[in-house]
């Protein structure tokens, strides 16, 4: 990496590694705090508070807050320290400084589960997949058979979460309280779905899907999640069933033997584990469709009102977005800093992006950065350039992107809905010079 | 030239090491998601008030404390998504004076709360 790069630390770690620092940034000079107070507030940081007279009196450190903002971090063997959204179900989010390979390795792919990873299985080759419904032949193949029978493509592809982007809504909506994180773009193998589909013959009238996985519901009562989606993007040509991604199995919590890649509409249609595929006359009813699942507000509604989902639509093309994948949010750089090469990736569901444009001065002035062109449909695009910073100090870099319809990210989420469906707003990284 | 035989030798080796790797590493992951989706939680994690013990017992039965943490909703908004989950969750309904002492806690404890974006400023935190 040519940039210094400061991964975002803990209040832990920037008090063992410069505490002197640490207390001055995070406590100023102002009251003091005394005895038990300051003795139990050390002891549940892990540190001592070498400069606690400067600490402000009655101030609770974010860390030991109630509900505390501190990010927690995965740890588990083959992943990169994602951030913590839950246990169970388990959700950990990409920051987005771990998204600057072009392809998403497997160990920053964001977890998302709506119930149990399932065990992995003896023989992946045998697994099987059902395409059952509105067909005239209905099938049943294995992962080998699949590959056999079918072309086999590869394709660099864009999935995110539905709920990408959630926590910019105000007030708060239900769900996983995901920064711009729970995207990836892998390199996916696979046949394309129109292939399959094809050989067991869509009957005239045909609609819709409706996916099936082996992963169960967190009160083990029936499927963890069941979604469809409109037959026209099933026979997208890059809506594939895959069994490999970036030339490996797929990993198990990733939804191996075999699993749907739905690019650029809300990842819960990517269904993992795929055990079956039923063509449907109407929309599926599987848990996690209709009313206020995956679906957005048609005419707008009073943030934070009581709204059945009644009217809204389902959610398709995901909406523009971008992220800054060189500097991590809270990176600090030496003193005299007065340029700086940044980057990142943007995508815009099934559209392109066509402009990508910075603000150091919170957005009074923009400057539009140079962007590639995506390797193929469906995959996410890099941003670069180098921005001036005119002195030392605290700036935000903000970033935005336009997609190919010309729809720009909104300065805050917009059309906010129960759920938090479609949140996309100018993303900002805080940098401190000096 | 004498290096080459190796070299393959080598590179089969570590190919093969990366096959037999695999599937291991598949099932150690799935393990450790198990572990942590399994992972015992003290009550003690949630804000202390009345009706703690009755969220924390009703609420982990299907999911961990992270979502009600995380959460920062007003008392319509908790009363709303008792029924989503009952709806759509397989919940058993709640009601009555047990329905109102948990959103009566969620809400007090757990209710709208000023941020700025991600957490806060992060040189100060």
């Amino acid at each position: 990496m040519a940039h210094q790069k400061q991964p975002e630390r803990s209040i832990q770690e920037l008090y063992r590694d410069d505490p002197e620092r640490a207390d001055a940034l995070v406590w100023g000079r102002r009251r003091a705090l005394e005895g038990a107070a300051l003795a139990a507030m050390g002891t549940a940081l892990g540190a001592a508070i070498p400069f606690a007279r400067h600490m402000p009196g009655g101030l609770v450190p974010a860390a030991l807050a109630q509900g505390a903002t501190q990010p927690q971090f995965l740890q588990m063997e083959g992943k990169a320290p994602l951030i913590m959204q839950g246990e169970r179900p388990l959700n950990a989010e990409t920051p987005e400084h771990l998204l600057d390979d072009p392809i998403t390795p497997a160990d920053k792919f964001f977890i998302r589960n709506n119930g149990n990873v399932p065990d992995p299985v003896g023989d992946p080759r045998a697994w099987k997949i059902r395409i059952d419904g509105e067909v005239n032949t209905p099938l049943e193949l294995t992962v080998a058979e699949l590959e056999q029978r079918f072309e086999v493509v590869t394709r660099r592809l864009q999935m995110e979460c539905g709920g990408n982007g959630r926590s910019g809504f105000s007030p708060q909506a239900a769900g996983n309280q995901w920064g711009n994180g729970a995207i990836s773009n892998a390199e996916w193998t696979g046949v394309r779905l129109r292939d399959v589909l094809r050989a067991a013959g869509v009957k005239d009238g045909a609609k819709f899907t409706g996916q099936h996985g082996a992963d169960t519901h967190l009160s083990a009562q029936g499927p963890a999640i069941s979604r469809g989606m409109r037959i026209e993007k099933a026979m997208d040509e890059d809506t594939l069933i895959c069994f490999r991604m970036n030339g490996a199995a797929i990993p198990q919590i990733h939804g191996a033997p075999a699993r749907l890649i739905v690019p650029g509409w809300p990842g819960s249609l990517s269904q993992k584990w795929l055990t079956r595929l039923e063509v449907l006359n109407a929309p599926h009813t599987g848990r996690g469709m209709g009313g206020t699942s995956y679906r957005i507000p048609v005419r707008p509604i009073v943030p934070g009102s009581r709204n059945n989902g009644a009217d809204f639509v389902d959610m398709e093309s995901m909406p523009v977005r971008s992220v800054l994948s060189s500097h991590a949010h809270g990176t600090r750089l030496p003193a005299g800093t007065r340029s700086l090469d940044i980057r990142g990736h943007t995508w815009a569901g099934d559209s392109s992006v066509r402009e990508v444009h910075v603000s150091t001065d919170f957005g009074q002035s923009w400057q539009a950065m140079q962007l590639d062109a995506p390797p193929n449909r469906h995959a996410w695009q890099r941003w670069q350039g180098r921005i001036a910073l005119p002195s030392d100090g605290y700036f935000e870099v903000w970033y935005r992107a336009t997609d190919s319809n010309g729809r720009m990210q909104p300065h805050v989420a917009a059309n906010w809905n129960p759920q938090g469906y479609g949140a996309n707003p100018i993303s900002r990284v805080a940098i401190l010079i000096g | 030239m004498r290096l080459l035989p190796y070299a393959l030798v080598a590179a089969l080796l570590f190919a093969s090491a990366t096959i037999a790797r695999t599937p291991d590493l598949a099932r150690r992951q799935a393990e450790a998601a198990a572990a942590l989706a399994d992972q015992q939680e003290e009550e003690t994690v949630l804000a202390e008030g009345e009706g703690r013990s009755e969220v924390f017992g009703y609420c982990t039965a299907c999911h961990n404390t992270a979502l009600i943490r995380r959460s920062a909703f007003t008392r319509e908004r908790w009363d709303e998504l008792m029924d989503w989950m009952s709806e759509k969750h397989e919940m058993n309904p709640l009601e009555g004076e047990f329905r109102d002492t948990i959103v009566d806690y969620l809400a007090r404890h757990y209710g709208p709360r000023a941020r700025g974006p991600r957490g806060g400023a992060p040189f100060l935190n």
